[in-house]
């Protein structure tokens, strides 16, 4: 992304303010909605947040192979309506995922609508607000909101993936526009997801999974663990690009329910891997050839995870009997550094 | 390369960013997959004389004939976004 700049003069702030969106629009710096304009007193703001230097190359971005440095990285928070504060959050993301085992190109360019799904752990989760309770991937909290759109402006204005020219996504999703919670480690009677991944419990972290879709499951209230469990592994479907794992987003109502029966989290992933699986002829040959082919079928049956492993679980969300189902995989963490 | 209509200039894009911008393209109409072995006949031998072009011109010459077309499917004038692919 080039450091273009524009100048703007309007009789009036009304004025000023509808230029500048009308502008950043025409511009194609904009997913559609409304940017606040990255002045360079802003930008030079959030460089300073970040604690690092402004032309810090952090790397290329896909396919269009934009730098990524720290100042470009903050105009895109500037433009999402990011806090300052957020800026060593959203490096670490971008860093993950140009990580060479994350497959951001393919995610760029795809006719499949797979996204980068954002799970934030550690202390940061509070100092920044990112919402890890109730609504946590709904509107309405401004970091959830704007750190994941950080994510997809710069994915668009410096990897280029606009939808139509280096972008072939046939319908895109509206998880694209922001895709990211907290893990609600304060109620998981478990240890969260990035101890279970060898950082310190105090380490903040930013864990980006290759993400496809959104289910949330409903029911199973009170009703023991077999049935809450079966009734997830129902609503855990196979499914094209997914097919690298499942994250589980479980309910603090079901983790609870779960863990006072005694199950562990890998107990739990045990049994979803052995009940999420549904009969080859539910599904076309050839995508039921190509799953047995990864390891995750057998001519018989169709199942959601090569292993038990790769049913990733994370405690999120407020009270309710809800669940969140998400075909993710190739998760990428790091450690949240601040300056 | 070979690829339907559907997909060239997106290839031609991505064969851009890995330095190959004058990239020779054998077009066809999508869809395909529903043709049968002699209609896909057909089709493959249409696309010949641009693939045996592809594998025996000069450099150079490909270069010359393909400049301007490359250059708008790469960088349309003007355009940001599109509903339709362009």
């Amino acid at each position: 992304m080039s450091q273009q700049q524009i100048h703007l003069e309007a009789d009036n702030l009304a004025d000023l303010l509808l230029r500048a969106y009308e502008a950043a629009y025409e511009q194609g710096w904009t997913d559609g909605l409304p940017v606040i304009p990255a002045i360079p007193e802003l930008v030079d703001r959030f460089v300073a947040a970040s604690g690092r230097a402004g032309g810090g190359v952090i790397g290329l971005v896909p396919p269009r192979k934009g730098r990524a440095t720290v100042r470009s990285a903050a105009v895109n928070a500037v433009m999402a309506g990011c806090r300052p504060e957020y800026m060593p959050l959203i490096l670490a993301a971008l860093e993950a995922m140009l990580d060479p085992a994350y497959p951001l190109e393919f995610m760029q360019v795809t006719t499949n609508p797979m996204t980068p799904f954002l799970l934030v752990n550690g202390p940061i989760r509070r100092e920044l607000e990112v919402n890890c309770g109730t609504g946590c991937l709904g509107p309405g909290w401004r970091a959830n909101a704007t750190i994941g759109r950080a994510i997809r402006l710069m994915m668009i204005n410096l990897g280029g993936a606009l939808p139509g020219v280096y972008s072939k996504v046939s319908f895109g999703s509206p998880l694209r526009y922001s895709y990211i919670c907290g893990e609600n480690e304060e109620e998981s009677p478990w240890a969260p997801f990035h101890a279970e991944r060898g950082f310190a419990r105090e380490d903040s972290t930013v864990t980006v999974f290759k993400a496809s879709n959104f289910c949330n499951i409903s029911g199973g209230e009170g009703v023991g663990a077999d049935e809450i469990l079966r009734q997830i592994a129902t609503n855990m479907p196979p499914m094209y690009g997914g097919g690298d794992g499942v994250l589980l987003l479980i309910g603090i109502n079901h983790a609870h329910s779960l863990h006072e029966a005694g199950l562990s989290k890998q107990d739990i992933r045990q049994r979803l891997w052995e009940l999420a699986r549904l009969p080859a002829s539910h599904f076309a040959a050839d995508f039921a050839q190509i799953e047995t082919a990864a390891g995750r079928g057998d001519g018989a049956s169709v199942w959601r995870a090569r292993k038990p492993e790769e049913i990733y679980l994370a405690v999120a969300g407020g009270a309710g009997p809800q669940d969140v189902y998400i075909g993710a995989g190739m998760p990428q963490t790091r450690v949240v550094r601040r300056g | 390369m070979i690829a339907t209509d559907t997909f060239a200039r997106f290839g031609r894009r991505m064969a851009a960013t890995q330095g190959c911008p004058y990239l020779v393209i054998a077009e066809t109409p999508n869809p395909i997959r529903q043709l049968d072995a002699d209609a896909l006949r057909v089709r493959a031998e249409a696309m010949l004389p641009t693939v045996v072009d592809g594998l025996t011109l000069p450099p150079d010459e490909i270069e010359r004939r393909m400049q301007d077309f490359a250059r708008g499917q790469i960088r349309p004038e003007g355009v940001v976004r599109s509903s339709t692919a362009v």
